[in-house]
C-alpha cells in the first residue's frame, strides 16, 4: 500500500518530531518536517505533500501567511490544510465545527487518534 | 428660614445634677431661635433605654453622671450610637479634655456657666450638622473602599486573563509534544511490564491535568465574551448535575433537591452559569469524600442585606428590594474556615492542592457570577456541619411572563 505523505509546518522542533513518529508508525503515511515557515512553500513545491498540517502562530511567518503562498502556486494550491493551535480550546472546535476561515482545525493537544480522523477527512 | 430651624429638635440632656438640669431646660426654653422637645435623665443605663425607645436628635452629655464618669461616659455613649450627635456639658475646665471629647466623637465640648442660651442653642445646631457631614463622610468612605476592593479584584482577574492568553500558546505546544511522546512510547511498549505501563499513565494523566489548569486560565480571559438570554435556572442546574453525576455517585453523595416552583427565568449566559454550578459542585464534593448530602435550594425573594453572610458579596447593581432568585448549594462537609472565606475567591488560593486543586474555580465563579451582575457568597452552615454557596441572580423584566427560554428580545 503506497503511503500518504504529509507536510507538517510547524516551528516546534519536539512536536513535529512525535508528530512524525506517531504517524508513521502505523504504516500508513510518510512525514516531512519544516520547522522554519519561511521555507514552507519550496519543501511543500518539492515534497509534493497529500495533506499540510499547520501551525498558525509562528516566529517568523505565521500560519494563515503559510498559506497565502500555497495558494498563489497552481500547482499546490489544491493540497488541503488542516490548521494546528495551541491557541483554541477543544470545546470551541467543536463549537465553531472546526473551522478557521473555511479550513479545518484541530486545537493542540489532541490525541493522535484524533488527528488520523481529521487527516482522513480531509484527504 | 433654613428648614432645619423651623423644626422642633428632640434633646435629650444627661445630666447628674437636678439644678443643672433646670439650668438647660429654662435656657432653651428662652432661646433666640428653634424649638426643643427636652426629655432627660442622669444614668447612662437610662439613656440607652430612652434611645431605644425614641428618636434623638442631640444629646447634652456631662461626663460625671450616676454610673459613669469622666471620659469614659462619652466613649461608650458614641460606641453603642455613632450616628448621634453629641455636645459635651460639664463643670470641669480642661482644654485637653475638651480636644479628647471632640476626638473621641463629641462635636462640640461646653463648659457650665460659660456660655447663655444662645451659645448653647447654636452649639446644639451646629452639633446636628457637623455629625450630619460626618455620617455622610464616613459612608462615602466605606463606599470608597468597598469599590477599592472591587477595582482590586477586577485588576487580578485582568492581570490573570492577559496572561492567560500568552501562556497557553506556550505551555500546550510543550504538552501536546510530551502528549505524543507518551502516545508513541504506550504503543511501542505495548508488552511492556505493569511499572512501565503506570508511568507512561501518569505521564499522560499529568500532561492532560496541566493541560485543563491552561484551560481555566484561558476561561478567563475570555470571560468577557458572553452571550446572555433567558433560560430556566433549574435546567442549569440539573444540566450541572448530570456533568457531576458520575463523581457523586462514586463518593457515594446524595443530591436533594428543593426547588421552588413557577420560578421566573433569568438573564443568562447559560454554559457559564452552568461552569458555576459545576465549579460549586465539584468543592462540595471534595468536602465530602466520604459521603454526604447536597442540598440544592432555589427560591425568590426580595433582597435583604441578611441575604448574605459576607458584606464584600455585595455588588452594585442588587440592592436592597430587589426582586431576586436565590440557588443554595448545602454541604455536609467540614466547612470553611472564617479566615478563608473571603481569600478563598482569589485566583489560585486553594485548600484541597494535594487533591489536585488550581484554586481558579472560585475566582472564575466569582467573575463569571460579576458579568452576570449576581452575587456569590459563601459561608458555613449554622445549625449544621458544611457549607453553603449562595448565588443570587436579579430578575429582570425582560424574561417575566411566560415560562419559555427563547422568547426572548
Amino acid at each position: 500500500m503506497e503511503t500518504i505523505r504529509i507536510l507538517i509546518v510547524d516551528d516546534e522542533i519536539g512536536f513535529t518530531e512525535m508528530v512524525k513518529l506517531n504517524l508513521e508508525d502505523t504504516g500508513r503515511f510518510n512525514v516531512r518536517i519544516e520547522n522554519d515557515p519561511t521555507r514552507a512553500f519550496q519543501t511543500a513545491l518539492g515534497y509534493r505533500p497529500q495533506l499540510i498540517l499547520l501551525d498558525i502562530i509562528m516566529p517568523e511567518m505565521e500560519g494563515p501567511d503559510v498559506l497565502c503562498q500555497l495558494r498563489e502556486n497552481e500547482q499546490i494550491a489544491h493540497i488541503p490544510i488542516i490548521f494546528l493551535t495551541a491557541t483554541v480550546r477543544k470545546s470551541e472546535v467543536n463549537q465553531e465545527s472546526g473551522f478557521i476561515s473555511g479550513y479545518p482545525f484541530l486545537a493542540k493537544p489532541c490525541t493522535v487518534e484524533e488527528l488520523i480522523e481529521a487527516i482522513d477527512q480531509n484527504l | 428660614m433654613n428648614n432645619e430651624l423651623k423644626r422642633t429638635l428632640q434633646v435629650l440632656i444627661v445630666e447628674n445634677s437636678d439644678v443643672d438640669r433646670a439650668v438647660l431646660i429654662n435656657m432653651l426654653s428662652k432661646a433666640p431661635y428653634g424649638s426643643f422637645q427636652i426629655s432627660a435623665t442622669d444614668s447612662l443605663l437610662e439613656t440607652f433605654e430612652l434611645l431605644k425607645q425614641s428618636v434623638v436628635d442631640v444629646i447634652l452629655l456631662d461626663l460625671n453622671i450616676k454610673d459613669s464618669n469622666g471620659i469614659d461616659t462619652l466613649q461608650r455613649l458614641h460606641s453603642r450610637h455613632p450616628s448621634i450627635a453629641v455636645v459635651v456639658n460639664t463643670g470641669e475646665y480642661q482644654d485637653d479634655l475638651g480636644l479628647k471629647a471632640v476626638t473621641l466623637g463629641a462635636q462640640d465640648y461646653l463648659i457650665k456657666g460659660m456660655y447663655k442660651s444662645y451659645g448653647l442653642v447654636k452649639a446644639l445646631y451646629y452639633a446636628i450638622e457637623r455629625k450630619k457631614a460626618e455620617v455622610s463622610l464616613r459612608k462615602a468612605l466605606e463606599g470608597l473602599k468597598e469599590m477599592q476592593a472591587q477595582l482590586i479584584r477586577a485588576e487580578k482577574m485582568n492581570v490573570v486573563g492577559g496572561v492567560a492568553s500568552g501562556i497557553a500558546h506556550e505551555v500546550k505546544n510543550p504538552l501536546a509534544t510530551i502528549l505524543y511522546g507518551v502516545e508513541y512510547l504506550s504503543t511501542v511498549l505495548k508488552e511492556g511490564d505493569d511499572k512501565i505501563e503506570l508511568t507512561l499513565r501518569s505521564m499522560k494523566d499529568a500532561a492532560h491535568k496541566a493541560n485543563s489548569i491552561i484551560k481555566d486560565l484561558l476561561d478567563f480571559a475570555s470571560l468577557s465574551d458572553i452571550k446572555k438570554e433567558c433560560y430556566p435556572i433549574e435546567k442549569t442546574i440539573e444540566q450541572g448535575l448530570v456533568l457531576t453525576h458520575h463523581q457523586c455517585e462514586k463518593t457515594g453523595i446524595k443530591v436533594v433537591r428543593h426547588y421552588a416552583t413557577n420560578l421566573p427565568d433569568i438573564f443568562i449566559d447559560k454554559n457559564r452559569i452552568e461552569q458555576v454550578f459545576v465549579d460549586l459542585i465539584l468543592n462540595a464534593i471534595a468536602v465530602m469524600k466520604n459521603g454526604g448530602v447536597l442540598t440544592i435550594h432555589t427560591s425568590r425573594k426580595n433582597f435583604d442585606r441578611s441575604d448574605i453572610h459576607n458584606p464584600s458579596s455585595l455588588v452594585e447593581t442588587i440592592r436592597k428590594g430587589d426582586d431576586v432568585l436565590i440557588v443554595d448549594f448545602e454541604d455536609t462537609g467540614k466547612g470553611i474556615e472564617e479566615a478563608n472565606i473571603e481569600k478563598i475567591f482569589d485566583p489560585f488560593f486553594t485548600t484541597h492542592r494535594a487533591a489536585g486543586g488550581v484554586g481558579l474555580g472560585l475566582s472564575i465563579a466569582r467573575t463569571i457570577m460579576d458579568t452576570h451582575d449576581g452575587i456569590i457568597d459563601l459561608s458555613n452552615n449554622e445549625d449544621k456541619n458544611g457549607a453553603r454557596a449562595r448565588l443570587i441572580f436579579k430578575v429582570k423584566g425582560d424574561c417575566s411572563g411566560d415560562n419559555t427560554y427563547l422568547n426572548c428580545g
